[in-house]
């Protein structure tokens, strides 16, 4: 192939289109509002990021299948409240609190698993019915009031570790581990293959069900975390919370490269779809956009995002396309 | 020696039925340890059933199977593979986003301290790879790989599975010859290890070539089986289909009128065609054939309008063509395509359904008029006697439930409505077994005759041979020469399209 | 067994539904209640016949909720008879197309077909667009029309400052409310007839539903375009070879969902008597997937008719009514609503396979 410099910028466009659309946005916020690139307004970026974050990381997981879960804005509002009931009415304190959390995200994720897996019900119903189900159970446990959480939950989410958030350590320790589970595990690495090919996987000798069932647990899980986290900032739990985040959620991991196709994406797509999306958020209030027109731009945001992907899909296509012959 | 007569397999009045209709008929029969035996049949001769039984996907209806003598009843794919049963499929079952190592130990990778331990994996990869004689890093993504590579890592994978038996459905498909020597080779040096090997393919003559033993399957049951040296190729022949067949090829019916249909002058995309020009006449059987890589698909690709062309010009009846698929179509094109399931077919609609796709345009006034249902029906019902599609209702049946050869006749069909001048016919008998194969023939034949044009593209030398009345030869994207008239020479194609000059006789190019 | 396979089923199972709780919910079969299960159905309907055009080619349209919103927003500001300025002057389209006066189709004569007619052009306008970026760049249309819901939504909030728009015209609001035929039931010789007691029998709303539904599956069965929709839906590579124009295919599809998503607008904000930029909003999206899956329609493409779809919906209006009646609060309805769409989707499961193997 002979390179221009234009097939060479295209290719590498294609390739890094999101870093390449991430820091041009940092650029452009940064130019409109100086201190937007201050170390304290990067970091309150990454804090705030860490919420759609750590969950994105669990759909990347669930979407590295060809699945999708519907039900983490749900998980994400049920979770935290059994916590809350557990640390209110038997005081178990807030290790204890997120204990519960989890516990329950990851007991909702094997209710996902059991109906996609064992009663074969495709993933988009099952999560789309346990969306319902899940809020349902969570607005009749709290008759369908705020849940104020007891204080010490709050000096826990607004904590930090040698200057770091705490927030923002568990989204780094998170993504850390997602990236060696799926890089450099057995079931990490069976995860691409049942997205690749399904059916190949099962004549593999792969205990599919298995894999599966751990992507929904894993993904509900980090769902029921990540809203304990924010939770632990905020204090009190309102009945709508996460309602509609599973979309924030899904474009978070497809906007940082997972496709929804299966078999394609890693855990620092999650990461840096969601602080592009929570830069983008920032950036706006930075530059004073009208609050109702914010979501407007973010919607335009993911759009190019996702049209570069496809973009993407297909120049590599192209440069993959063998040629028989000399150009 | 007792170890030649030992036997690895056996099945003892083995029987399978699907809804009381058997598939495998009480056969009997024994795998020697060590041979390779060729398994050939029609399709629907039961080859697939018996294998699946084998490979633990279906349960035998009644009768017994025995691995080295124990009772063997997998009751999962798993318990086939445990015990050193792998099958190479014409579809592998590698995943393309994973390097060769992990695709050979994804079910059971080596761990130190819970992670994988990749040293090791590379390592014993390593050597697999070297023992296949496959020149490639463990850590290549399997997407970058060409076929038989893939296949070689396949075979890796049964290999590092200690597999015994290895069963091979169809493996040269996919394969250039160069890739189909070394497969045979490789073949060749599994048998010196004492690995079995079960050798499933259409192609005759390399099963005669490979094979130690021949089995024949019918309707389900074992008509034939002994030595090679028993069989030829007209002996496997009668023994499949259960007759004479006089002759593999029809023939041909009236001979190719003088004018010229379609007119292809200069054809050219950088990276893919070179200056392909070449005429089609009226009634002509024109042959395309070409390597894999040769550029006879994505020629016939670009003719058909689906992909785009630098330079060149396409005529057919006398009308330039340009544009879309949709003009060509309306032109008079039709283009069977080589991969029938997934472009060629709506797999779960209805038979009238797909022989009605092409032309459904000609039932409704406007897009969004009613469709005149009854001429629908009489059209399409009328099609499927014409071209002798054997199914039930084909209003009702679904297309996946036709065996290879009727699916292609349904593909075939649904052009026939619309009456078009050029067909492009790309492989049109691949997986289908020997007697539809004859009809699909004799159906080209018949469209010619009817004073069409048909671009028959195929990477059979003897089916080239055996039915075209020209034949061009391609090789990375340029015509190397074509042939006039026949007898058309095996090793003369075969020079051409592995690249050299032709040398021996007359080549227009 | 042939009950269980047959298209009737999903109606079956509601009927079966209804007697079985009729015993004990009298009021469910009273004619009151069952006029407002029906007009609960009509606008849900209109929306999924919409969204089953799109499963069937294997998309999926998110954006259905966002363009209710928005064009019900858009009829209003060019209807409305008059406008409080305490509520809307912080709008940006006061003072521009919304003044005190109402908006500027508000009085004249040929201003509610006119409205429509602009409503209709904007939300196909919308559709179009989803289905062009899904169609000329591949993108994957769960992401196109997620962005065109966040856009979409977000635009028609920032027009009005998410306030309702009220104040609308009569005629336009007998749309959504107007009787064509009510019967009473009561005693002959009232002279006044209490309005409570008067129940409609065919409504503005039923008619222009059962109308887009009988146009819907002519179109969808019956013509050439059904026929090119289905071909895509169930395998697009072979329709694109063999002629079938694949885009423009995937464009009508969008548009059509788009069109029938304005439609039920209409009769939403009619109902209402606002136009109201959330109206879209909520999980009212998963009821329109919900009700349409459980007609029957797959997610995967290549399969897909309209009367299921009447009947998901039927069946989904008529349980949420009883779990009404029952006196159930919206999180016990939200649970239930969860298990039945799981529930469909297996007895779905077991169709399907219980078919395969009749055809094998």
């Amino acid at each position: 192939m002979t390179d221009t410099p234009k097939d060479r910028l295209t290719g590498f466009i294609a390739r890094h289109g999101t870093i390449v659309m991430f820091l041009l946005i940092v650029l452009v916020f940064g130019t409109q509002a100086p201190n937007f690139l201050g170390p304290d307004n990067l970091a309150n970026i990454i804090k705030q990021a860490s919420f759609i974050g750590i969950a994105a990381i669990g759909m990347v997981f669930v979407l590295l299948t060809a699945g999708i879960d519907l039900s983490v804005g749900s998980v994400m509002y049920l979770g935290p409240l059994i916590a809350g009931f557990a640390m209110r009415d038997f005081g178990v304190g807030v290790a204890g609190g997120l204990l519960v959390a989890v516990a329950a995200g990851a007991i909702m994720g094997a209710i996902n698993a059991f109906l996609i897996v064992y009663l074969r019900i495709i993933p988009f119903i099952v999560t789309l019915s346990t969306l319902f189900f899940f809020r349902g159970f969570g607005a009749w446990l709290t008759s369908s009031r705020q849940f104020d959480f007891p204080d010490e939950i709050r000096a826990f989410g607004l904590s930090s570790v040698m200057g770091i958030p705490t927030p923002i350590l568990f989204f780094v320790a998170i993504a850390a581990i997602a990236h060696v589970v799926l890089s450099r595990t057995t079931f990490g690495r069976q995860v691409y293959a049942i997205g690749n090919d399904p059916a190949a996987a099962e004549k593999a000798g792969i205990s599919t069900w298995r894999v599966k069932a751990g992507v929904y647990i894993i993904c509900s899980t980090l769902a029921a975390l990540s809203g304990f986290i924010l939770i632990a900032q905020i204090g009190r739990l309102d009945t709508g919370f996460g309602e509609g985040r599973e979309f924030d959620v899904i474009a978070a991991a497809v906007l940082g490269g997972a496709s929804l196709f299966g078999g394609i994406g890693t855990a620092f797509s999650a990461v840096i779809g969601a602080t592009m999306i929570q830069a983008v958020k920032t950036g706006l209030v930075f530059t004073g956009v009208s609050l109702y027109l914010q979501p407007m731009l973010q919607g335009l945001i993911i759009f190019v995002a996702v049209f570069l992907d496809s973009f993407r899909a297909s120049q590599l296509e192209m440069l993959q396309r063998r040629f028989i012959r000399p150009l | 020696m007792s170890r030649q007569t030992q036997t690895l397999l056996g099945f003892d009045r083995l029987r399978k039925e699907y809804f009381g209709v058997p598939a495998v008929t009480d056969l009997v029969l024994d795998v020697p340890v060590g041979q390779v035996v060729g398994v050939i049949g029609e399709n629907g001769a039961g080859k697939s059933t018996l294998m699946n039984m084998i490979g633990g996907v279906v349960p035998p209806t009644s009768g017994q199977m025995f691995w080295k003598g124990q009772a063997y009843a997998p009751r999962s794919p798993g318990d086939a593979t445990m015990l050193g049963i792998a099958f190479i499929h014409q579809e592998l079952n590698l995943f393309t986003n994973l390097t060769i190592a992990e695709n050979i130990f994804v079910d059971g990778f080596p761990t130190r301290f819970g992670l994988i331990d990749r040293a090791e994996m590379r390592g014993k990869t390593q050597a697999l790879l070297e023992q296949l004689s496959l020149d490639a890093s463990p850590d290549t993504m399997v997407d970058h790989l060409a076929p038989g590579e893939r296949q070689l890592v396949e075979i890796a994978k049964a290999l590092h599975r200690d597999a015994e038996l290895i069963i091979f459905d169809e493996p040269t498909t996919s394969l250039t010859p160069r890739e189909t020597a070394r497969l045979f080779e490789t073949i060749e040096r599994l048998k010196a290890d004492h690995k079995t090997i079960l050798y499933i393919s259409h192609i005759l003559s390399d099963v005669e070539r490979l094979s130690d033993r021949i089995v024949v399957l019918r309707d389900g049951e074992l008509v034939a089986e002994g030595p090679t040296d028993e069989f030829d190729i007209p002996r496997m022949i009668t023994a499949m289909i259960g007759r004479e067949l006089s002759g593999l090829f029809p023939k041909r019916s009236a001979k190719p009128r003088g004018e010229t249909l379609l007119s292809v002058q200069g054809l050219s995309q950088p990276g893919v065609l070179d200056n392909v020009s070449f005429d089609i006449r009226a009634g002509e059987i024109f042959g395309l054939f070409g390597l894999m890589g040769s550029g006879r698909s994505e020629m016939a690709r670009i003719l058909f309008g689906l992909d785009p062309y630098a330079a060149g010009t396409v005529t057919l009846n006398g009308a330039t063509l340009a544009g879309s698929v949709r003009d060509r179509i309306r032109a008079g094109m039709a283009f069977v395509t080589e991969d029938r399931r997934a472009e060629g077919l709506m797999m779960d609609a209805s038979i009238m359904d797909n022989l009605s796709l092409v032309s459904i345009e000609r039932f409704g006034r406007t897009p969004v008029a009613l469709l005149d249902e009854k001429a629908i029906a009489a059209k399409t019902e009328a099609l499927k006697s014409d071209i002798q599609i054997k199914a039930g209702s084909i209003a009702v049946q679904p297309v996946r439930s036709l065996s290879g050869g009727n699916q292609q006749k349904v593909v075939i069909g649904k052009w026939l409505i619309n009456e078009p001048a050029l067909f492009i016919l790309d492989e049109p008998t691949r997986g289908v077994d020997v007697g539809a194969k004859y009809e699909i023939y004799a159906l080209a034949d018949r469209l010619a005759a009817a004073g069409n044009g048909i671009l028959f593209i195929s990477s059979e030398l003897e089916e080239i041979a055996g039915v075209c009345d020209r034949v061009m030869v391609m090789n990375r994207g340029e015509v190397m020469g074509t042939f006039d008239a026949p007898p058309f020479v095996d090793t003369e194609i075969l020079a051409l399209a592995f690249g050299e000059q032709a040398k021996t006789r007359e080549v227009s190019a | 067994m042939r009950l269980f396979l047959s298209d009737y089923f999903v109606l079956y199972l509601s009927l079966a539904y209804f007697f079985a709780l009729v015993p004990f919910l009298p009021t469910l079969s009273n004619p009151a209640n069952l006029a407002n299960v029906l007009s609960n159905m009509w606008p849900l309907l209109v929306v999924a016949i919409g969204q089953t055009f799109v499963l069937t080619i294997a998309g999926i349209d998110l954006s259905q909720g966002s363009v209710v919103g928005f064009t019900s927003v858009v009829a209003a500001m060019l209807l409305a008879t008059t406008a409080s300025p305490d509520v809307l002057s912080n709008a940006p389209i006061w003072g521009i197309i919304l003044t005190e006066e109402g908006g500027p189709l508000g009085h004249t004569s040929f201003g509610i077909p006119l409205a429509i007619l602009i409503m209709i052009l904007v939300g196909a306008a919308i559709g179009a667009f989803n289905g062009f970026a899904i169609a000329q760049f591949q993108m994957p249309p769960f992401m196109v029309t997620l962005v065109t819901m966040i856009v979409i939504s977000a635009f028609a909030i920032f027009l009005t400052q998410s306030e309702n728009i009220r104040n609308l015209p009569e005629q336009y609001i007998l749309l959504g409310k107007g009787d064509i035929v009510s019967i009473y039931l009561g005693a002959q010789d009232e002279s006044r007839i209490p309005r409570r007691e008067i129940y409609s029998l065919i409504t503005y709303p039923m008619v222009i539903a059962i109308s887009v539904a009988i146009v819907a599956h002519l179109l969808l069965n019956r013509t050439v375009f059904g026929k090119q929709v289905f071909a895509v839906g169930t395998n697009r590579k072979a329709a694109e070879i063999s002629g079938v124009p694949v885009r423009r295919i995937i464009v009508l599809v969008f548009t059509i969902s788009a069109v029938c998503a304005t439609i039920g607008a209409i009769l939403y904000s009619t109902r209402l008597e606002a136009g109201r930029p959330t109206l879209g909003e909520g999980n009212f999206l998963l009821d329109v997937i919900g009700a349409t899956v459980i007609g029957g329609t797959s997610l995967f493409g290549g399969k897909g008719k309209i009367i299921w779809t009447v009947f998901g919906v039927f069946f989904f209006v008529l349980l949420s009514n009883t779990l009404n009646l029952m006196n159930l609060s919206s999180f016990h309805i939200d649970m239930v609503k969860g298990s039945v769409i799981v529930a469909a989707a297996l007895l779905d499961v077991w169709r399907t396979r219980l078919m395969r193997e009749m055809n094998a």
